[in-house]
């Protein structure tokens, strides 16, 4: 902490007395958890969008096994060999890349972390969104739309990956301020649509009647919906990650909400934030986007492909 | 030696080890009855049975490969693929006919280049089908990059969704190819021949049997098996994303081996493997019914598999299981 702090400190005072800009062309690796997730596809276009903008070139580093931790593990290797000027850095597992982030660190190249804080390690700033937020706030929207009441079904993702822990302290949070809404079961779908889908319907067969369900994103929300509609039954379904799919279901009057958890800006903001570094303007210790849940009543700004959509402008979305 | 004499399986006993095996299941029935009052409903067997589908028809064909000694590996991807291609082309097209089509070529060449790589190259089937799952995910993923296509016309969606006389689409087709693979594997010579590949696979060759061709045959009938799995799971799940058949592999592999196919192969039954999707499907009906909680749920799974598998092992002593 009090290390990440004394870097942005010298980073200030460094702008303040050169006022120096390097030149372009920067290279920045980033790293992401796999190449399956919507999401982080989203975190790659944006980093790329970003990097045209402002003239750096991004290398995308994948591990072909989703979430795999050795295969990112050797992948820092290479990165570390490779030297590029930074990178934006999304561990796979939050506490087991302790020693890939270590290795950066003893590299001497800036790390950006993104997404998914990790535990340990020095970097210039964490870019990501709240979790622990986007739990709570689209599980009070749910329950506030059925009027603080009602038979609610949560389904977990997997356990142990520290953005489900959040979400669900969130979406149990947003239960307990609503003492007349009663949680039936908590039963996990480990992220997987198939998995929700199959839970879903297995939790209809002990539950006559359920009137909403938290899901902890989107895949799982859509597979829950498939779930209802295929044994003609209704409830209000709210999910997180705000995809591209899920915005379609809200738009359709099929999902009730979807939390936004901000792919592409992360992706634009990381690399903003690791050439702002590098050329010597100053970030903050951490950028944590403000949580949106969007609903029938404002999905028309997400309702166009990220790559459509452009990068934020730093200014508007950090508060310096 | 150069006849085979095949262990000509009938009928009657393949009903008694799959009755023996069943075993398992019918303690697993007994045990969540008395435990959950929605467990015995026809709406939760109707769910189950509809669970189970998808694993069975996946892990139908894999039980021919395993039956040859041999392995695939790639099913899981092929599923994805599969879907993600049969899925773009309904989009595209808006003929779920064309889709269907599509989804059960890609199985098949995907089945077929599997087989080739086991036959012509030889490479043993382990490796050939790890390389083909690396190649399948590639084409996958770069495909996709990361997209997720969704939303199919209705005809196409009843496939895996719909009903008939209140009994779900896909597990009509669980007992159609549980009937064919049956009457395959027993009253067929291919289908003897395949027992016999896998039992010994040099006095196979001796005595006739084309191995080479026996072999493309079930790697590709897995390939297709795998296509029309993908099929269901799309018309499902009405979605298509690059990492959706993966979570099957192990599942459809331990069904198979549940249901007390032999890995080192000439052992095992189709009617086994609908047994060993039946406890897979169970196990997790019953924790979702019992709410129990998702830290034990692992946990649960595994010490379920063990017991079932050792129930039968302890009521079927010394026999070689499935024989």
């Amino acid at each position: 902490m009090r290390r990440r702090l004394s870097v942005v400190v010298a980073a200030i005072l460094a702008a303040s007395v050169s006022g120096a800009v390097r030149a372009d062309g920067e290279k920045i690796a980033v790293f992401t958890k796999n190449q399956t997730n919507p999401f982080f596809q989203a975190v790659r276009l944006g980093s790329e969008n970003a990097a045209k903008q402002m003239n750096a070139i991004v290398f995308q580093y994948v591990p072909t096994k989703p979430d795999s931790i050795p295969e990112q593990m050797s992948q820092i290797d290479d990165v570390v060999v490779k030297k590029p000027d930074a990178i934006v850095f999304t561990p796979v597992d939050y506490k087991a890349m302790t020693p890939g982030v270590a290795k950066m660190n003893a590299a001497n190249i800036p790390v950006v972390n993104i997404t998914d804080r990790a535990e340990k390690g020095s970097f210039i700033t964490f870019i990501g969104s709240n979790d622990y937020q986007l739990g709570l706030q689209t599980g009070r929207y749910l329950l506030k739309t059925l009027g603080g009441k009602g038979n609610i079904v949560i389904l977990e993702g997997v356990r142990g990956v520290i953005t489900n822990q959040d979400r669900m302290r969130g979406f149990n949070d947003a239960l307990k301020e609503f003492p007349n809404a009663k949680l039936l079961a908590s039963q996990t779908g480990n992220y997987q649509r198939l998995q929700a889908l199959q839970v879903m319907e297995n939790l209809m067969q002990s539950y006559p009647q359920i009137d909403g369900v938290m899901a902890a994103n989107d895949a799982m929300g859509m597979g829950a919906l498939e779930a209802l509609e295929g044994a003609k039954r209704t409830a209000l379904v709210v999910s997180i990650n705000g995809t591209k799919e899920a915005i379609e279901a809200v738009k359709a009057g099929k999902l009730l909400a979807t939390g936004d958890y901000h792919g592409f800006s992360q992706g634009c903001l990381s690399v903003m934030a690791a050439l702002r570094y590098l050329r010597k303007q100053p970030v903050p210790k951490e950028v944590i986007l403000p949580v949106s849940v969007i609903d029938k009543s404002n999905y028309q700004p997400y309702d166009v492909a990220p790559e459509q959509r452009g990068c934020p402008k730093w200014d508007d979305m950090v508060k310096q | 030696m150069n006849t085979l004499t095949l262990p000509r399986l009938t009928l009657s006993a393949e009903f008694r080890t799959v009755a023996q095996r069943l075993l398992a299941v019918i303690v697993l029935c007994i045990a969540l009855s008395l435990l959950s009052g929605a467990f015995l409903t026809v709406g939760n067997l109707v769910n189950v049975l509809r669970q189970a589908a998808l694993i069975f028809l996946l892990a139908s064909g894999l039980t021919l490969v395993i039956l040859t000694a041999g392995l695939d590996l790639s099913i899981g991807a092929n599923v994805g693929l599969s879907a993600c291609l049969a899925g773009s082309v309904i989009q595209a097209s808006g003929s779920p006919l064309l889709g269907v089509a599509v989804g059960l070529a890609s199985g098949c060449m995907i089945g077929l280049g599997n087989g080739l790589l086991v036959t012509v190259l030889r490479l043993p089937p382990f490796i050939a089908t790890y390389g083909m799952l690396w190649v399948v995910h590639g084409l996958t993923y770069w495909f996709m990059a990361g997209a997720t296509i969704h939303g199919f016309p209705p005809a196409f969606r009843a496939l895996g969704s719909g009903y008939f006389l209140s009994v779900p689409i896909p597990v009509y087709l669980m007992f159609v190819f549980l009937a064919i693979g049956i009457g395959f594997a027993r009253y067929t010579t291919w289908g003897q021949e395949i027992y016999a590949i896998g039992a010994n696979p040099v006095a196979a060759r001796l005595s006739g049997i084309p191995v080479n061709r026996r072999l493309v045959l079930v790697y590709t009938v897995s390939g297709a098996m795998a296509g029309l799995a993908s099929l269901i799971f799309l018309a499902r799940l009405n979605s298509a994303e690059g990492d959706i058949g993966e979570p099957l592999t192990l599942p459809a592999i331990a069904a198979v081996l549940i249901g007390g196919t032999s890995l080192f192969g000439g052992v095992g039954t189709v009617s086994g493997t609908l047994v060993g999707a039946l406890i897979l499907t169970l196990v997790l009906n019953g924790m979702n019914l019992l709410a129990i909680d998702a830290n034990w749920q692992p946990l649960v799974t595994g010490v379920i598999v063990i017991l079932a598998v050792s129930l039968d092992v302890l009521t079927h002593k010394g026999g070689t299981a499935g024989r």
